[in-house]
This record gives C-alpha cells, structure tokens and sequence, in this order.
C-alpha cells in the first residue's frame, strides 16, 4: 500500500519514505514494514502512532539511518539513507539527524555538557566551538547550572534536556524522538512536549513516536501504523477546524 | 574523531573502573618490570666489568688453562704452570711482568679469639701489589710470614686490621701459622675481571713461604711451584703480537705437557673478557626477556579479556555513539586508545618497579648503578604496542556492533 502525505505545495520534503520494505530473517521471514511511502515536509511535526509491533520502531530507524530498508527509498534532507556507506550513513545522523530517545541514551561518564556536544566530535568541531555550541544549547533548556553535572546527579526531566539539547547540537534537518515522554512523569512529559512545540515553531522538522493520543495530538498530524503498514493519516486541528 | 576526546572517553571508563584495570595491566607490569631489572642490571654489570679493565687491566693478558668439555671446571684451576714457565714467559718481547697466582687453602683465620672460617688466601708476588694500590703499610716481604689483606678483609674483624696486626691461619691439616699483616690494599695486579666483581675480603700472601703447591716440571727435571694461572703484564700498545708470542709459547710449556690433551691453554686479553662477559651478559638478558615477553603475552590476553567485557558492558554507550555520527573507526579508535592506555599504564608502572629492582640487585652485587635508556625506550614501546594489539579485536568487534541492538540494550 502507498499514501502519500506530503502536500503538493511542499517540493522539498525534508523526508522522503518511497515504497520501503523491511523484512527480517528471524527463522522465517518477518516483514515489519511492507512497501510504506510517506514524506514529511519541511518545518512538519509528525506523530507516529501504532501498537508494538505494528513497525513503527522500524520506520523511525529506517528514517534515522540506523537501518537499511530490504526494499525501497529513504533520503533525508535529499541523502538517499538507503544506498549510502555504513560511514556515510554515520555522518548522516551526526549532522541530518538528532534523536531523543525514552531512555535518553547519555553517556554515563561524559557531563551534560560533553554530552551535547559529543556529535559535533564526530562532525570533527574544535573543543572550544564544541563547548560554546553546547552550553549555547544548555542555556536553551534551562540547564545552564548543570552543564558540568553527570547524567547520574540530573533528574530525569534533565537528563531528557540534556537529550534534546545534543539533539539539536549539529543543527539537525529532522528530529526523531521515539516516546520521548516515555520515562518522566506527568508535569515533566508536559514541559518536554511544551520544549517540542519550541522547536517545531522555531522552524524544525520533527518526527515523534509515541503510543499515548494526547502526546501525538501535539502535533499537526498523526500516523497511524498498523501491521507494517500506514492505515490513516489524521490532521490534527486542521481536521476539525475544517 | 578529535582524539583528545577518545582519550578522554578511555580516561574516565578506566577511572570507572579502577581495581579492574589496575589488575588488568599487573601482566604487563611485570613482564616490563622483568625486561627493565635484567637490562639494568645487565647494563650495570657490564659498565662495572668495562670499568674495570679499562682502568687497571690494559696490558694485562691472562694465561690460564680451559678445558673443552663443560664438566672439567676443577681440572681449570689445576696447578700447571711451573716456574720454569713464568720465567720462560718473562723473556718474551713487551712482557713487563709475570704475575703467578695461586690458591692457599686455609681452614681458617683467627685474631684473639675471633675466628673467621675458610678464607681462601692467594698466593703472589710483590710486583702484584703495586703502590698506587697499598691504603696503608707496605706490601709484604718474600720468604717472610707477611700478608698483605683488601678493605673488606681489614674491616671483617671487629677490631681492624692495619699494618702490624698479627693473625693466626688454621691451614686444613690442623697447623697454625703466625702471620703479620703489613699493608692494606685496594686490590692486586693480575687478578681475574671477573675476581674484581666479587668484593670479598682477601688475603694475599708471598708465593715463599706459603704457596705449596709443586710438580715436576718436566723442562727443569726438577720440582717446582706450578700455579693454575698466570697474569702477564705487557706493553698495552702491543698486546696481539704478546699475546700471539705467549700462545706460541704455551704450546711447547710445562703446562702442555702437565695438562690434560683436551684442556685448551689460552691467553686472554682484558678486551677479551669484556667481550666474552658481554656476550654472557646479553644471554641472560635475552632468557629474561624471554620471559619478560611470556608476561607480556599473558598481559595482553589479560587486557584483550577485559577489553571485550567492557565492548559488553558498553554496548549502549556505542549504539548512542553510533546515533549521533561515530562511525565504525571512531568507535574502534575508543576502545583501541582504552587498551593503548592499559598497556602505557604497564608500561609506565613497568619501568620505574624494574629501575627500582635492578637497582637494588646493582646494591646487593655491589656493582655501580648504571641505566639501559634504550631498553626503557623499547619496554614503552612494546607495553602500548601490547595493549593495542590486545585492543584490536574487542575494538573491532565494538566496531561491529548494530546501533538499534545496542540501543535497546539494558
């Protein structure tokens, strides 16, 4: 099945997912995503939704250049992620790509501010640029007192700042945050997604999955994946507003 | 990838993990540490040994006999060279002297009611004493019960011995002898380098009255003193000719004919000693290193291990790296420059502990301290070699890993 959700205006699409498949060999063959399309135009904030299993995970790191899809096409911000080198591809999702993860996924060793500032190592920055960007980054958040402070002495609304903000360190087309409220309460989820409609109206593309409604409701449209494959696309507001 | 910031990374998960590392690199503490002892000690030895001959032994050319087969050692110390041979030997061109030395067991040796056992005296010349050498006193007095004694055997006594004191030998039948100490040495003409190294008190004494050693010799028909050795100071400016002269002469000698068919005579220049000793030196050091690499090894199947739990443990932290751009090759420069430091801080705890073992086996064989920097070099270059050829696979296989495993990984 094809959908396809860009709107004709949108001529660049920072995201271009064209008939993708991915399947596993996992003793017989296990198609997780089967022959998906769909583009997420510049400045969007999109929300996958679907139960496990249904291959969202799939489709965030077939996006995020963490995978290869078995079929099909996923360029980013005009990289085709599918046919580049595994060292390409790195390089990709150091400077195309921030992720926020559920888990936040910091180095438990590196302070705040190292952290932030660990894909612009990658990218090859000069340390004092790299801790200028970082703290820049920080400050945005409102982590300007815990910039030296280890993952382990922050809190878990922290730790996800600390997340965001190293997302936004090589000054990404796309984020991707997979269930990025998933491990912090009610009141910090709140000013994590708050922190998100910042970005999206600061211009960013955003890409978030999620499984609960009124996280996705945060943004403009919802994906509805089921079985490996897009069911519907729901505007948000636009819909009812007609 | 800025490899401050890989080192960085390697510093803290080693900080994080310090009673495991600090095992971790034990292997190659010692196998460095052993290197560093031997090289030293070898190096120290040696300088000691060179010293030595450089400075007193120039012109000296030992006579002595060496048998072919390895067990004949006691048959080396036979007393073969007669008199007729130390006079035979004075009369070749560019010898200046002709030092005999034998050996005079003696039970032995008391003062008052101090007895000290079985002091080994030997027997010489008076030219052997010269006098740059006597401390105080004179040498001794040929045909006379006098002893001339080292530094070490002047001080062995709780009472010192100086030029006066009288001793009493216990020679192994049972007869006392009476004998005055005229003059303290710092040593003797002649001896044997490898006599130097060993710095224990000694007592020289006249050839008459004490050395009694005697065999026909089959030149004279008559019974002489033979001695299993003898020094012969010649011209420094013309030792080969001298020493080629001497070895011409020992073919036709009392000795020959007194000797065993397969004991060798030879005649040994100090230079000749220096380079035999260094080869037995750079052998030895060879074995240890031998053994230095055998630790080394074990030190690197030690840091391989506990590399790989570490790619285990940190599997999350290389899926993150991996989510924010490190490619294959940063993450393997991580855990490579992780194993590098294991094997540096070896190396780097490996040289001072070998400085400091060498230097106290340097102190107990009393040998002067002297340093093999070149070994040093060497044993760093081999300890961060160590560690980053043990690095190599953990490093690969945390190259390997797939970032969305590693992502879910608990």
């Amino acid at each position: 099945m094809s959908e396809s959700a860009g709107s004709p205006a949108d001529a660049d699409p920072t995201v271009v997912v064209d008939g993708v498949t991915k399947q596993y060999a996992a003793g017989t063959t296990v198609t997780a995503l089967d022959d998906v399309s769909l583009s997420l135009p510049r400045g969007s904030y999109t929300a996958i939704m679907g139960p496990s299993g249904s291959g969202k995970s799939t489709l965030l790191n077939l996006v995020g250049g963490l995978d290869t899809p078995s079929a099909g096409r996923v360029t980013v911000d005009g990289h085709d992620v599918s046919a580049e080198s595994e060292a390409e591809r790195a390089a990709i999702r150091g400077t195309e790509i921030g992720f926020v993860f559920q888990t936040f996924n910091l180095m438990p060793r590196l302070t705040a501010v190292e952290n932030v500032a660990l894909p612009l190592v990658f990218d090859g920055w000069s340390r004092e640029d790299r801790r200028r960007r970082a703290r820049e980054l920080l400050d945005d958040v409102g982590l300007a007192d815990r910039v030296d402070h280890v993952p382990a002495e922050l809190s878990g609304g922290q730790r996800q700042r600390v997340a965001i903000a190293r997302a936004l360190a090589p000054d990404p087309a796309l984020i991707l945050a997979d269930e990025p409220t998933g491990n912090v309460d009610t009141d910090t989820g709140a000013t994590i997604l708050d922190i998100f409609d910042d970005l999206h109206a600061a211009g960013n593309t955003i890409l978030l999955v999620t499984h609960e409604r009124h996280v996705a409701e945060r943004a403009e449209r919802i994906v509805h994946v089921e079985d490996g494959n897009v069911r519907t696309i729901e505007a948000v507001g636009e819909a009812t507003d007609g | 990838m800025d490899s401050r910031e890989s080192l960085r990374i390697a510093v803290r998960s080693i900080r994080a993990h310090k009673l495991r590392s600090a095992l971790t690199v034990i292997g190659v503490v010692i196998g460095i540490a052993s290197v560093i002892t031997f090289a030293t000690f070898g190096a120290s030895v040696q300088a000691e040994i060179v010293g030595d001959i450089g400075d007193s032994s120039a012109g000296n050319i030992y006579v002595f006999g060496t048998p072919e087969d390895e067990e004949g050692f006691d048959r080396a110390l036979q007393p073969v060279f007669t008199e007729s041979d130390v006079d035979a030997l004075r009369e070749i061109e560019g010898v200046e002297a002709v030092l005999p030395r034998g050996i005079i067991q003696v039970g032995s040796v008391r003062q008052g009611n101090e007895t000290l056992a079985r002091q080994q005296v030997t027997a010489t010349t008076p030219e052997s004493i010269t006098s740059d050498s006597v401390v105080s006193g004179r040498t001794f007095t040929p045909g006379e019960n006098e002893i001339v004694v080292n530094e070490r055997m002047a001080t062995a006594f709780s009472q010192n011995l100086t030029a006066g004191s009288t001793l009493t030998m216990v020679m192994p039948d049972g007869e006392e002898r009476e004998v005055t100490v005229t003059g303290v040495v710092t040593g003797t003409r002649g001896e044997l380098p490898v006599g130097q190294f060993a710095r224990q008190p000694r007592i020289f004494a006249p050839v008459d009255p004490f050395y009694e050693s005697v065999v026909e010799s089959p030149s004279a028909g008559v019974r002489q003193r033979a001695y299993p050795q003898v020094t012969v100071v010649a011209d420094p400016r013309r030792i080969p000719d001298t020493k080629a002269d001497i070895e011409a002469f020992l073919a036709e000698s009392d000795a020959r004919q007194l000797s065993a068919s397969d004991t060798e005579l030879v005649a040994r220049s100090g230079s000749d000693f220096v380079d035999s000793i260094s080869d037995v030196i750079e052998q030895i050091t060879r074995f240890v290193t031998g053994i230095g690499v055998i630790s080394l090894v074990v030190g690197a199947i030690g840091i391989a291990n506990v590399m790989l739990v570490s790619v285990t443990e940190r599997t999350r932290e290389i899926g993150i790296m991996k989510a924010v751009g490190a490619r294959n090759r940063d993450v393997m420069g991580v855990f490579l420059i992780e194993a590098g430091l294991l094997g540096t801080l070896g190396s780097v705890l490996g040289v001072p502990l070998g400085l400091l073992v060498g230097y106290g086996a340097t102190r107990y064989a009393d040998v002067g301290f002297a340093l093999a920097l070149d070994w040093m070099a060497l044993a760093v270059v081999v300890g961060i070699l160590v560690g980053v050829v043990a690095g190599l696979y953990p490093a690969w296989r945390a190259a390997r890993v797939d970032p969305i495993d590693a992502l879910r990984h608990e």
